[in-house]
């Protein structure tokens, strides 16, 4: 266990304190929320309910994408990487593909799936799907031959080397490319909220704010979502260590 | 090689071929045959208003990235070389990069108005901070028998900074503006649907509204190809920039 960091935390302490200062002091309540005036309204939105509600929505629709980012990702990554042919057929569609912001494909999933939640599903999917299918493509390339071989000669089965050789093998890339998804699915997600206003969500919630000129409550969604994005960073790392304990410090992957 | 590009080639255009037959069978407005999305591309691609768009975009796209990458190679040298440094400003660093740069979009129109400023301020934030940490990454993984090497020989800090920590860091930094730029592009996008006049994100916003669904599609594609060749250009600069590394390092040379 880490000694707290005193000097960090005070530093948190200090900036809060100055920007209350300045806001009270420079009269400027009109473009700024002072902390504690944040705090407040985070506070009260959580105690009613209604902030409580729009983060289900976006955890919702967060969590529905990422896991469908993941499936595909890891089934795709895993048969590509497999397969010298497979991946030389797929190679010009996914460097066509990938490219794309999926933030530039939202006006086009409003199109086709409306407001909702499948909207923000399939956008936060798209986003997230590259890291993790890239991530996995390389894991499974880079595994060791002997071992397939070796299994092979066991008598493994092509599908069965997949699935007890390749994947295994893979799983610290997987875990990066997860980790990597996560934050770009976060921003995806809220900003296809914050288009599609009066649907609910924590993006859309801000933007209502935004309209109302309610600043201590656009300032204490910030802070909401700061926290919300910083526990998914926090808990992909604790998973990722527990799920792949083998794997040391310093790793790499491609993003 | 070349039969295993051509294998790539064909499956692309089989793609297109697909896509093609669906929208002529779907008929659709929400599914233009690709022809059509290429006509209209190739009709309003090199028209001065499509032009305007991309520059506006490219425009701040540059502004927001020299600003964040500024910011971010400084800082992160300075953090990665003290430790005291370090620690104090690390809770305040991790919470503000774990804040999606949309989230602020909002803060900074109440706070600069629907300006350039807003958008700028936007992409340097989410530029800001992949950079800051793979700077810092890169001077914490200078060996300490090269930290040792300059302590006794007396260099000075700005010296330290320069000649040590800035070179030994760089492969690292160049990392992190490589994350960053696929970053930047998307934070100009989603910063130009928020009352931008022009640019990529408003020039897809405003066919998707007023439902001329080819020309969204042709501008969807144009980011995907501006993407792909400012990634392609970034490599090439890398490899001019680091070309020492990529020998030293024992690493192919790409």
């Amino acid at each position: 266990m880490k000694p707290p960091n005193v000097a960090g935390w005070l530093v948190v302490a200090l900036v809060v304190a100055a920007c209350e200062a300045a806001v009270r002091l420079l009269d400027l309540y009109d473009s700024v929320a002072a902390p504690t005036a944040a705090f407040g309204a985070l506070v009260a939105g959580l105690a009613s309910g209604e902030l409580s509600g729009e983060i289900g929505t976006t955890l919702e629709s967060y969590a529905g994408g990422l896991a469908l980012a993941v499936a595909a990702g890891v089934v795709l990554g895993v048969v590509l990487g497999s397969s010298r042919v497979l991946q030389d057929a797929s190679f010009v569609v996914i460097e066509f593909l990938r490219p794309i912001p999926a933030v530039a494909l939202i006006p086009l999933a409003i199109l086709f799936l409306g407001l909702g939640v499948p909207m923000r599903r399939f956008v936060i999917a798209y986003a997230a799907v590259w890291p993790i299918l890239i991530n996995t493509l390389y894991g499974v390339r880079g595994g060791d031959r002997l071992l397939h071989d070796v299994a092979r000669t066991s008598g493994v089965s092509s599908a069965g080397r997949l699935v007890r050789v390749a994947l295994p093998a893979a799983l610290p890339s997987i875990a990066t490319g997860i980790r990597v998804s996560a934050s770009i699915a976060l921003l995806v997600g809220v900003t296809a909220e914050f288009l599609s206003p009066g649907t609910g969500g924590i993006g859309s919630y801000m933007h209502r704010q935004q309209l109302a000129f309610q600043l201590p409550e656009l300032y204490g969604a910030v802070v909401l979502v700061g926290v919300l994005g910083y526990a998914i960073n926090v808990a992909l790392g604790a998973a990722e260590r527990r799920v792949v304990f083998w794997v040391g410090e310093g790793r790499t992957g491609a993003r | 090689m070349i039969t295993r590009r051509l294998l790539g080639v064909a499956v692309f255009a089989a793609a297109l071929g697909v896509w093609e037959t669906w929208a002529h069978a779907e008929a659709s407005f929400l599914l233009p045959p690709v022809s059509m999305v290429a006509e209209r591309a190739w009709q309003v691609w090199p028209t001065s208003e499509f032009l305007l768009n991309v520059a506006g975009s490219l425009k701040r796209l540059a502004a927001g990235y020299a600003i964040g990458a500024g910011v971010g190679v400084a800082v992160g040298l300075v953090l990665g070389a003290r430790r005291g440094a370090r620690l104090a400003l690390e809770p305040l660093i991790e919470f503000l990069r774990a804040i999606p740069p949309i989230a602020i979009v909002p803060v900074l129109v109440v706070m600069l108005g629907l300006g350039d400023g807003m958008r700028v301020a936007v992409i340097a934030f989410g530029v800001c901070f992949p950079v800051l940490v793979h700077a810092a990454q890169g001077v914490r993984a200078v060996s300490p028998e090269a930290r040792d090497t300059a302590a006794m020989l007396h260099v000075g800090p700005a010296e330290l900074l320069y000649r040590l920590y800035l070179p030994a860091a760089l492969p690292s930094i160049v990392a992190g503006l490589r994350v960053a730029l696929s970053i930047g592009l998307v934070l100009v996008v989603i910063s130009e649907f928020v009352g931008s006049p022009d640019g990529l994100g408003y020039y897809i916003l405003s066919s998707s509204r007023s439902f001329n669904v080819p020309e969204m599609y042709g501008g969807i594609l144009f980011l995907g190809l501006l993407g792909y060749v400012l990634n392609r250009l970034f490599l090439l600069a890398e490899r001019h920039v680091l070309f020492w590394h990529y020998g030293a390092a024992g690493e192919p040379v790409r």
